[in-house]
């Protein structure tokens, strides 16, 4: 049964080996198979400057194996929107406390049939609204934005789509709702809350520092 | 038509905007045909595509095109010979109908249908694969004489199609329901082909797809359905009224 993990600075070394399997998958997905040269590291392991200690990561893990994955953090702290994509955004970077950015989302080949990535939208909106996120800000490739609309996210363009690598992508914010959350678990047929947070003291957002961007 | 003057971007924008004010699919296509014609596009569909025993019309979600050639289109059943859907249902990126391959002298009736499309000023046009949870899930395609189609505009109109689409989907289908997702499009397909007596390979080649591929879907979908073997999965999937045979 796959349930999605929390991980934080907090509780991360109950998940070494977990994340370990979490940043080779992303050397897999985001430089082998979709040709993120830029990413490339010499020891196989995806890690960039956005996985320090204010990342949250929600890891779909299947006895004990990463199936899926998914970063947030916080719009305050210089973020890739704003550091790297900002020519996506000309209607302006949303940044806020209750604002994060959503990255490095995946989810392994042989599951790639849909109820896995229901499950990691899922997660994603579960527990934006337990922590207070209202919205959560993204760069994606243009066909994805028809499969969140499916899964039932409200997407507010934040500019046009323009080529990266040679695909169209777009920056988006999405809407953190209740309404949401149970659309994406009825269209999957998933039942309540999936969320597992391991020696973890809850809400986390809130330890978060608010710094100025 | 002073096209030079006008702000792609913005109009995008507020096109987006005011579709969410749009209460029923007929509002949603006036307004396409408002928009669009800025860009001298005069037609356009959004059709998912029919199954073996399917008419082309029971699968289109919404359309503006010229009634003589629907009719000539689904009477000939044009669309399983179309280049345009073809190639629709095999990529994720937009492309021109110009770039939609087929061989004029190995395939008269490709040949035919992109022809006869120009007698309804349908010379050019823009697709749009739009891909769900499970796959390939419909195909937005829009056409006209003179478009104004530059890489300029085209990210504006992949934005506001992405956005038409869902909001004659939200209009359409307001709830999902369990189980109506559980197959991939392609996994219907193969089942059909399946039950209609077809080989992996036969079905690979009706489908543009290797026998590996269409034996990997079967494979799926008897997981899917808890099934042992392709019979069961074919009588699962009819009993719970997945496939129409």
């Amino acid at each position: 049964m796959t349930c999605i993990h929390v991980v934080t600075q907090e509780n991360r070394a109950l998940y070494e080996e977990s994340l370990q399997q979490f940043h080779r998958l992303r050397h897999q997905i985001f430089v082998e198979e979709r040709g993120w040269n830029d990413l490339r590291q010499s020891d196989g392991l995806e890690v960039d400057a956005y996985d320090n200690e204010h990342a949250i990561y929600l890891l779909a893990i299947d006895a004990g194996r990463v199936v899926g994955g998914q970063r947030l953090y916080p719009t305050l702290m210089p973020h890739m929107i704003s550091e790297v994509f900002s020519g996506l955004a000309p209607r302006g970077i949303p940044q806020a406390a209750d604002i994060f950015e959503w990255t490095r989302y995946f989810v392994v080949k042989e599951r790639r049939t849909g109820r896995t990535d229901c499950r990691l939208l899922a997660a994603m909106q579960e527990f934006c609204l337990e922590e207070g996120i209202s919205e959560v800000t993204a760069v994606v490739e243009m066909w994805w934005l028809p499969r969140w609309q499916q899964a039932g996210f409200k997407v507010r363009p934040l500019g046009l789509p323009q080529m990266i690598e040679g695909q169209p992508c777009i920056a988006a914010a999405i809407e953190i709702s209740q309404a949401s959350l149970e659309y994406v678990r009825k269209l999957a047929g998933l039942r309540g809350a999936s969320l597992i947070r391991e020696g973890l003291s809850s809400p986390h957002a809130q330890q978060v520092p608010h710094v100025a961007a | 038509m002073s096209r030079q003057s006008f702000d792609y971007a913005t109009e995008a924008f507020e096109f987006i905007g005011r579709l969410d004010r749009l209460p029923g699919v007929d509002d949603v296509i006036d307004e396409m045909a408002r928009s669009f014609t800025l860009f001298g596009f005069e037609n356009f569909i959004i059709t998912g595509l029919p199954g073996l025993r399917e008419r082309f019309d029971q699968v289109v979600l919404l359309k503006k095109w010229p009634l003589g050639w629907f009719e000539i289109y689904v009477k000939e059943d044009f669309v399983r010979v179309d280049p345009v859907i073809r190639l629709c249902r095999n990529t994720v990126q937009p492309f021109e109908w110009s770039e939609a391959p087929f061989d004029r002298e190995k395939e008269p009736r490709s040949a035919e249908v992109m022809d006869r499309a120009t007698d309804f000023r349908m010379k050019d046009g823009f697709c749009l694969p739009i891909h769900g949870i499970n796959g390939y899930e419909a195909c937005f395609s829009m056409s006209g004489v003179d478009l104004d189609l530059s890489s300029r505009t085209k990210p504006a109109l992949h934005l506001m199609a992405m956005y038409a689409f869902e909001r004659a989907r939200q209009i359409l289908k307001p709830l999902p329901h369990r189980g109506a997702d559980l197959l991939t499009p392609r996994e219907r397909e193969t089942l059909m082909w399946a039950a209609a007596g077809k080989s992996a390979a036969v079905t690979g080649e009706i489908l543009g797809i290797t026998e590996r591929t269409v034996t990997a879907h079967i494979v799926s979908a008897c997981q899917k359905l808890d099934a042992t073997n392709k019979t069961q999965a074919v009588a699962r999937a009819m009993q719970y009224k997945l496939i129409r045979v």
